[in-house]
């Protein structure tokens, strides 16, 4: 009698039994890629994969100023993931390590935004900012004082960005703080380490998977951010999101947003990849 | 087994157009070639005719499924259906010049029933007495669509910072005064950007450009987009104009204000210039909306039953103030229509200057070299992005 795994010539029983899956995730996830890589290759503002394959497309990214759009992306993707680290490692090590009962409090109260749609959120910060609205009305009417209003500009796109993306920074930056040992810490003071040499010896360096896989997440959900520059931004910077989204829209050039999707793809899995090179996520997760 | 064999070309064809149908929406779910669909109907549209008041009171008359699918510019629509959803689409609610101009002769859309609409057409105000221009082909043979809303679309102010007879007087050169930079914002509609840029730069937008005109839009598109404060939705428009943000923006009219003067805001006022580049020195553009039967080979019998029901004073006063943005329906010309709008609602839609608005306007065209513009607006607001 044969075992169970056995199956003689073809596929194993395993990948038999994987094989929906498979189909669903190629189907799902590699058929839609695919499908904008192969657009990109398509004649400008064609609406099928049909026509002989063209670098059209590229050659009009590169000639136009779309490096304007990449620039604003990567630059505002960047400030928000130094401004968050900055920002979250103190409450991380807090959440951690020292709010105690607290900490799922605080916990429930950074997630329950993420239950709200991000437009609506948005055009919150928008009603709290607008002029003679809930920030500059109340100075206006308590204070007497009517600063120019700061929407509509560069910072209060950084801010919404920071805002949105503050959760996908914050848990994984606690998860990798609290999976540090207490004992390591007691030790290297034990051994006559400082404060500093204890945070920039054992915590930074035991702590840096969280911390790692909340930088990336961050980076990458922020480079693809377009709402914050929309709604509070007013459009006062244009990123490259949102030029896709003109050339899939108004421009109705598809194969156009796709080659720009494809460039987006590989700027940013590109950055990804040099830093996963220099960190070896598997190596500081401990699994080699 | 196939009726076609199978070559790598139809292979791909089919590919692409069932890959269009998924990317649809799985909602949309395909009805096999052989089977009825008296009960079914789907509609592309703008928003309003995507409303649970408007669709509802049909859905159970007919005992029937239908879905709509709202969007907010006329290319991205004509597009859908060039990229092979006809067999998906009943219905498709545009502008004016693409039922004539573009759906008709590219066999997207199917004619109606001369005999069985035409009447509609008569109990509709005067300007639209068939045959009326805009539902009919180029011929003037067929009747390809049925209108409904309609309205002036050139920019809006807010009339405590500028008063309805300046911006009137000045009209496109509010654009050309540099200081006003910083003092207004431009609507996220770039189509029509691209026609009221050319206003701005001081030449009629529906028509080829020669070079010296292409130099003065790019010149045009880069100042306006320089100066503007924000760039936003009709919901950041009103809010920035009623809370002074902002005293004027670009490209809007009855539709983009009438929400805001709905909710009391009377001062935010459409604006149709007094003269301008366009024909017979008009300065403004008045948008008229087509809803026509489209050439799906399996066309619900309801899209022609639909197209009935709005005719009817009731659902066209609903159409009119459907959600999102209120206008004035062409049934309005029947009384029995006229007599269930309040005051508030003619308020709202500027009923007051309708007509002197509409007289002043040119309708909204095609573009010939719109491509192009569009491009070259799209990088200006890219090099103003970046200071």
């Amino acid at each position: 009698m044969a075992a169970p795994h056995e199956t003689g010539k073809g596929l194993s029983q395993g990948a038999r039994n994987a094989l929906p899956l498979m189909l669903f995730m190629i189907i799902g996830f590699a058929a839609p890629l695919l499908t904008v890589i192969a657009y990109s290759f398509m004649p400008p503002r064609s609406f099928g994969l049909t026509r002989a394959p063209t670098l059209d497309n590229y050659a009009d990214i590169f000639a136009s100023n779309s490096y304007i759009s990449f620039g604003w992306s990567m630059l505002f993707a960047a400030l928000t993931v130094a401004l968050l680290a900055l920002i979250c490692y103190p409450i991380a090590y807090g959440m951690a390590r020292l709010f105690g009962r607290w900490s799922p409090i605080l916990t429930l109260l950074f997630t329950i935004p993420l239950f709200v749609s991000e437009n609506v959120r948005l055009y919150g910060w928008i009603l709290f900012l607008i002029k003679n609205g809930v920030l500059l009305g109340t100075l206006k009417s308590w204070f007497g004082i009517e600063p120019e209003s700061i929407l509509f500009t560069p910072g209060v796109v950084l801010l919404g960005m920071v805002y949105v993306y503050l959760p996908f920074m914050l848990f994984p930056m606690t998860l990798g703080v609290s999976m540090v040992p207490n004992e390591t810490r007691e030790a290297a003071r034990d051994l006559g380490a400082s404060r500093w040499q204890v945070f920039r010896e054992v915590e930074l360096p035991l702590s840096m998977p969280g911390i790692m896989i909340g930088l990336l997440l961050t980076f990458v959900l922020a480079v693809g951010a377009i709402a914050e520059a929309k709604v509070l931004g007013g459009q006062t910077i244009i990123p490259i999101t949102h030029d896709i989204e003109i050339a899939f829209t108004y421009a109705q050039n598809w194969p156009l947003g796709a080659a720009l999707a494809v460039l987006l793809m590989i700027v940013v899995g590109t950055l990804v990849m040099l830093v996963l090179k220099r960190f070896d996520l598997d190596a500081i997760l401990g699994k080699r | 087994m196939l009726k076609t064999p199978l070559s790598r070309r139809n292979f791909m064809q089919r590919s692409t157009a069932f890959a269009a149908a998924v990317a649809a929406g799985a909602k949309f779910t395909t009805t096999p070639a052989h089977a009825a669909r008296e009960k079914e109907l789907n509609i592309l549209c703008w928003e309003g005719y995507n409303s649970a008041q408007v669709l509802d009171p049909f859905r159970q008359d007919k005992g029937a499924t239908v879905k709509a699918e709202s969007l907010t510019n006329d290319p991205t629509m004509v597009n859908r259906l060039r990229a092979g959803e006809t067999k998906i689409w009943d219905l498709i609610n545009v502008n004016n010049p693409w039922a004539r101009k573009i759906m008709a002769p590219e066999g997207l859309i199917k004619p109606l029933d001369r005999a069985t609409f035409e009447p509609y057409f008569d109990k509709m105000m005067p300007a639209f007495k068939a045959p009326y221009k805009w539902a009919m082909d180029e011929k003037g043979e067929q009747l390809i669509g049925m209108a409904q809303r309609f309205g002036p679309y050139c920019f809006v102010v807010n009339t405590d910072k500028v008063s309805r007879k300046t911006a009137e007087d000045q009209g496109w050169n509010l654009w050309n005064d540099p200081a006003n930079d910083k003092k207004y914002g431009v609507l996220e509609s770039d189509d029509w950007n691209v026609f009221n840029i050319c206003c701005i730069a001081g030449f009629d937008p529906f028509k080829v450009h020669n070079d010296d005109e292409v130099a003065k839009f790019t010149e045009t598109a880069k100042r306006v987009f320089k100066g503007a404060k924000v760039v936003g939705d009709i919901a950041t428009m009103n809010q920035s104009l009623v809370s002074g943000e902002i005293d004027f923006h670009l490209t809007g009219g009855t539709y983009s204000a009438s929400p805001a003067r709905a909710d009391g805001a009377a001062n935010i006022r459409g604006i149709t210039p007094n003269s301008g580049p366009m024909e017979g020195g008009k300065g403004g553009i008045v948008w008229i909306e087509i809803t026509s039967p489209v050439n799906n080979p399996e066309l619900s019998p309801l899209a022609t039953e639909f197209l009935k029901y709005v005719q009817d004073p009731k659902v066209a006063h609903t159409v009119a103030f459907a959600e999102g943005t209120f206008n004035p329906v062409a049934q309005m010309g029947n009384k029995e229509c006229f007599d269930l709008f309040t005051k508030e609602e003619l308020d709202a839609i500027q009923w007051d200057s309708l007509e002197e608005e509409v007289a002043r306007s040119v309708e909204y065209d095609i573009v010939p070299d719109y491509d192009k513009l569009l491009d070259i607006m799209t990088a200006a607001k890219k090099e103003a992005s970046a200071g």
